[in-house]
């Protein structure tokens, strides 16, 4: 079952360039069971340093939670470096799939995987990963707030977001950071912005999608996408 | 006739003299040299409408001409007809303040410019007590307080220029000096130097003080980004970043019970007491069920 949903949107993204519907991928993905699927996360050594492991295979792993995420997710390694400690959270909710116990204790270079979460996807997250093939996603800069520029937010109240087209050199977003209010200039393809995925005020990590972007002719696609999965996943849950 | 009118060889020279009382371990003559670009152009306006505005629109001149925009240029103006603060809180700006921005051609590291808004809170409270008033202190991230009321705030905006993309930061200064009479919504919670002084401030003498810390304080912000990128240690006790230091002294938020916001004016998110700073000026929080969180952005009023 090893991630089922990862070769699925390599498929999608196959038969996408060649004209295909993912109709049929999409009924492969309900029709075989996995109406309640997962993904298989990957744990990398953040840099090089000594690890030790604090979880084993079947333990169970808690995402940060709490109305302002202020309790931390569970510590899944300990990391030294130059006695610079540090414990690792986990980031999603999960059960831990394999743990890589030959590092344990050991030096490990950065990006080094040391274990791997099984992660149960919602019903959102599921569409999520489903366009991750037909969106650009737009990653945050630095570790920040954000909020949309004034004449995209202002488009944004006026029509909502998924009217609102924006191209290369466009100024986006303002970034806050230590009060410091800094422009953030779109570099993707022109297109029309599908998702949002920053709220105002919330810190965003470094390298996370702030916008998922589409070109006009592939939101079709992705509505259907959306319809399909909301249908089925209904219809399973009924 | 304008008031506030310094000059660049006055921020200069008290720039020099004031280098001279750092104690012997920091390189205050490579700081001074790092940060004498501050106020080495200063334009003194009677009013204009926004000095923000202004810079950018000479940015955008002064590029589109082939010239190149003197960075640390200071503009400054006796009033400001359209000021405002963060988000749409309005400032009143009228005859009597310190108003104006620097524009700073920006040449640090993205580490660096998280350290500007920190430089511009601490210059100013360090003239604040040096004109006596030893109860200023400064709240995360740079408003600058006297008694629990404010003496000044600062906007810190980057700009990125259409012509090159060359981008400039843009440090707006709000300081309230011999202006002591605030709108009704303001009573109680502005206060101006005047008043604590009960004496009248000598405008352009003030703000070549000022203009001189901030010259002191962004030549820290070069020279602790010249010892990291050297794989030297920093210059603060402990090595932690100089800056962080100086505002630790000059700040009462650590201990402090308080209201958290991105706009915390208009939408306070939550309660919590601060339990300290991270090494890149982060705000610890500690929330009431115990857990902490550490906060990049946004500010804090203190309950």
């Amino acid at each position: 079952m090893k991630n089922f949903i990862s070769k699925l949107f390599k498929k999608n993204r196959e038969e996408e360039s060649h004209g295909i519907s993912t109709e049929r991928d999409l009924e492969e993905l309900l029709n075989t069971g996995v109406l309640a699927p997962f993904e298989c996360i990957d744990v990398q050594a953040v840099h090089t340093g000594r690890v030790v492991m604090k979880l084993a295979a079947g333990d169970e792993v808690f995402a940060p939670s709490g109305e302002w995420m202020q309790v931390p997710g569970t510590v899944l390694y300990e990391i030294t470096r130059e006695r610079n400690h540090k414990l690792i959270k986990a980031h999603y909710n999960g059960t831990v799939e394999k743990v890589h116990t030959e590092f344990d204790g050991q030096f490990v270079e950065a990006g080094e995987t040391l274990m791997t979460i099984k992660h149960p996807l919602k019903k959102k997250e599921v569409i999520e990963q489903l366009l991750k093939d037909v969106l650009f996603f737009f990653p945050a800069p630095e570790t920040a707030s954000y909020f949309f520029s004034v004449d995209v937010q202002r488009q944004v109240d006026r029509k909502g977001a998924r009217v609102v087209t924006i191209e290369p050199g466009d100024e986006v977003l303002t970034m806050s950071l230590m009060k410091r209010d800094a422009p953030v200039y779109y570099d993707g393809e022109k297109g029309v912005i599908h998702s949002v995925y920053f709220k105002q005020g919330v810190t965003v990590e470094r390298g996370e999608p702030l916008i998922g972007v589409c070109s006009h002719d592939k939101l079709p696609v992705i509505e259907k996408i959306i319809t399909k999965v909301r249908a089925d996943w209904y219809r399973s849950n009924r | 006739m304008v008031e506030n009118c310094p000059t660049s060889k006055g921020v200069l020279d008290i720039l020099q003299a004031d280098i001279k009382l750092y104690p012997p371990l920091y390189e205050a003559e490579k700081i001074c040299q790092f940060g004498e670009f501050v106020g080495s152009v200063i334009e003194s306006h009677k009013t204009l409408p926004r000095a923000m505005e202004y810079g950018r629109n000479l940015i955008n001149s002064t590029v589109e001409s082939g010239k190149s925009f003197p960075s640390g240029m200071v503009i400054l103006a006796d009033s400001l007809s359209q000021s405002k603060g963060r988000f749409t809180r309005s400032w009143h700006a009228p005859i009597g303040g310190v108003w104006g921005c620097m524009v700073h051609a920006n040449t640090l590291q993205p580490q660096s410019r998280s350290f500007i808004p920190f430089a511009v809170g601490v210059s100013c409270c360090e003239v604040v007590r040096g004109y006596g008033v030893a109860d200023s202190s400064v709240r995360w991230v740079n408003d600058v307080l006297v008694r629990g009321m404010k003496l000044a705030g600062f906007l810190v905006e980057a700009y990125t220029e259409p012509t090159y993309g060359e981008e400039f930061t843009l440090v707006g200064f709000g300081i309230n000096i011999n202006n002591s009479v605030f709108p009704a919504e303001l009573n109680g919670l502005a206060v101006a130097l005047c008043d604590i002084l009960q004496k009248k401030i000598d405008l352009s003498q003030f703000t070549a003080h000022f203009l001189a810390k901030l010259a002191c304080n962004f030549g820290i912000l070069y020279h602790e980004e010249n010892c990291e990128l050297r794989g030297e240690s920093l210059s603060g006790k402990d090595g932690v970043h100089l800056l962080l230091e100086k505002w630790l002294n000059l700040s009462d938020t650590v201990g402090q019970n308080v209201l958290y916001g991105f706009d915390v004016m208009s939408a306070p998110q939550y309660r919590a007491k601060v339990v300290g700073i991270d090494d890149s000026g982060g705000l610890r929080l500690q929330l009431e069920d115990g857990f902490e969180k550490i906060e990049y952005s946004g500010e804090v009023r203190y309950i």
